[in-house]
């Protein structure tokens, strides 16, 4: 009887041993896909109410007839008042559509919207809360011809003057425009000729970016590439990392980058890998959180990582040390649903904006009355504008 | 005297140079035959890209014509001006819906040395970069494309056809 008390007690210490060791035990694998722990699969918009469809008031029911906004790589959301939208053209409707068409290409349920061809105008637009335009950036679209528009959108949050960087994927640069969009006052990379992992004067197919607060950047490098190359704030290219492979440091599609923590540590999306991987800000390997593969990462005001996942199409929250805090949303083309999130992004007051690169729509998600706090997706603050410039 | 000289030496040295670099130039033209390609199972996607088994080039001081299957699910004859300016016209292409569409086409070419670059695009999101070289008998071209997916690269080698 004492013999087998023992055993039972080995077993328990060996079990809560597991269970501690098992740092990211909370991403649990069912059936080869994962399955998130906390956040049930019911919890399909989370904290949010469900998202009005017809924001924002710029695309529905038409920026022009006969068009729809088509695929949207990406959103940001600098405040409330003012959003801007990284649309990848509009795309053609059929002659006849239903009545109960509601302006965005994932009603149709068929292929995704980055499949037809677009018509490349409206590239770059700003909204407001209530998704009335604010400014439509046409003077750029030509920069998207012959690639497949903007791929995301962001301004640093360190940055007072509040330049608006653009990456195009396709067309292997980066763009820095003033915050009004009047000037584009820096290129990165050289447009349509890429490079591999070696040259640091050239992308394949760039993803995303952040930054630390001296304005020092990070771009992971990409579809073509499999690295991340870290910029001084002028955009020198300071340093490099990564080679295509599965071990530690190497990439398969690094798609998103996210900055932050004490020290601060470079959180990057290798997609292809279905994990996150985590390093230091000279490119020294951490760790890596297995089960995922999103998209896009934000680094949250509270200092937590919001992953947008491609195998599930959860939105869900990290602590900088990996644990799954939170999880909520599901595929689908009707409000509150996502179908392919590609750029998450908050503003202060607790509004999370999505954009889907196939269903083809940015959703706007307002807190429910009561939402706890600690469920909600807070965008970090932008620093002060600069004196003279407003808008 | 000894300046005169010298001038001449150093003019002298840079037309001998600025045609050797002139002459150093390859000429592609030619019937060439698929011999080997790495990978082997290269991920091409709807054609795009894909290795043709015989290509036909006719090369001029001013362009270079390319008859291929590479761009897609039908053989093209296309051109690309070699003083690196833009040539862009309309023709069919398979989209990424898999259908077939007329789409804009947009192609310009570069030397680099002796090594020459022809980049090719069209508006169904296909692009590709082929560096050209010629050595002992064998065309050999490093082939990058993109397509809305990841990134591919392969290189192929080619030999006279007889």
């Amino acid at each position: 009887m004492r013999r087998r008390s023992l055993s039972i007690a080995a077993w328990l210490v060996v079990l809560s041993g597991f269970l501690v060791l098992a740092p990211r035990a909370s991403l649990q694998q069912r059936n080869g896909e994962p399955t998130f722990a906390k956040g049930g699969a019911g919890e399909i918009t989370g904290q949010y109410e469900v998202p009005d469809p017809n924001w924002p008031q710029w695309a529905h029911p038409y920026p022009k007839p006969g068009y729809i906004w088509g695929s949207q790589g990406g959103v940001f959301a600098e405040s409330a008042d003012r959003i801007y939208l990284a649309n990848r053209g509009e795309l053609k409707l059929p002659d006849k559509v239903p009545n109960n068409f509601p302006g965005n290409w994932g009603f149709f349920n068929q292929m995704a919207a980055t499949q037809p061809i677009a018509n490349m105008v409206n590239c770059i637009v700003v909204v407001d809360r209530n998704g009335k335009l604010i400014e439509a950036w046409n003077q750029w679209d030509k920069l998207f011809d012959w690639g497949r528009g903007p791929h995301q959108v962001y301004i640093s949050p360190y940055d007072p003057q509040r330049f608006v960087w653009v990456v195009d994927d396709m067309r292997h640069v980066i763009y820095r425009f003033t915050h009004d969009g009047k000037q584009l006052v820096q290129t990165l990379g050289m447009l349509d000729e890429f490079g591999e992992n070696d040259d640091l004067t050239r992308f394949r197919r760039p993803t995303m970016i952040d930054w630390l607060p001296d304005g020092t950047f990070f771009v992971a490098d990409g579809y073509g590439n499999t690295r991340v190359v870290k910029f001084d704030k002028t955009g020198k290219a300071l340093l490099k990392w990564g080679t295509r492979g599965t071990g530690p440091g190497q990439f398969n599609t690094p798609h998103g980058i996210a900055v932050g923590g004490s020290p601060p540590r470079v959180f990057v999306s290798d997609r292809g890998n279905r994990r996150i991987q985590v390093f230091d800000t000279d490119g020294k390997f951490i760790e890596e959180w297995p089960g995922i593969a999103p998209h896009s990462l934000l680094m949250s005001a509270d200092e937590h990582v919001w992953a947008v996942d491609s195998l599930t199409d959860r939105i869900v929250k990290f602590d900088l040390s990996g644990h799954v805090e939170y999880s909520f949303g599901q595929f689908g083309t009707r409000p509150g649903y996502t179908w392919a999130m590609h750029q998450i992004s908050a503003d202060s007051e607790g509004n999370l904006y999505l954009s889907e690169v196939f269903g083809g729509r940015t959703q706007k998600y307002h807190p429910k009355p009561g939402a706890d706090p600690t469920k909600l997706v807070w965008g970090r603050s932008l620093m002060p504008m600069a004196a003279g410039r407003t808008n | 005297m000894i300046v005169r000289h010298g001038m001449l030496l150093v003019v002298a040295l840079t037309v001998g140079a600025s045609a050797g670099w002139a002459q150093a130039k390859p000429d592609f033209s030619g019937t060439w035959r698929l011999s080997g390609t790495t990978p082997p199972n290269y991920p091409g996607s709807a054609g795009w890209g894909v290795p043709s088994p015989t290509v036909s080039i006719k090369q001029s001081p001013t362009e270079i014509t390319i008859q291929s299957g590479q761009y897609g699910a039908t053989p093209m004859s296309v051109v690309y001006k070699l003083d690196g300016s833009d040539t862009i016209w309309d023709a069919p292409s398979v989209t990424q819906s898999g259908t077939t569409a007329t789409v804009k086409w947009r192609t310009k070419a570069r030397w680099d040395g002796s090594k020459l670059i022809l980049f090719t695009w069209n508006t169904a999101l296909n692009q590709m970069r082929d560096v050209m070289t010629f050595n002992s008998g064998t065309l050999t071209i490093a082939r990058g494309t993109e397509q809305p997916g990841p990134s591919t690269n392969a290189t192929l080698t080619y030999s006279k056809a007889q």
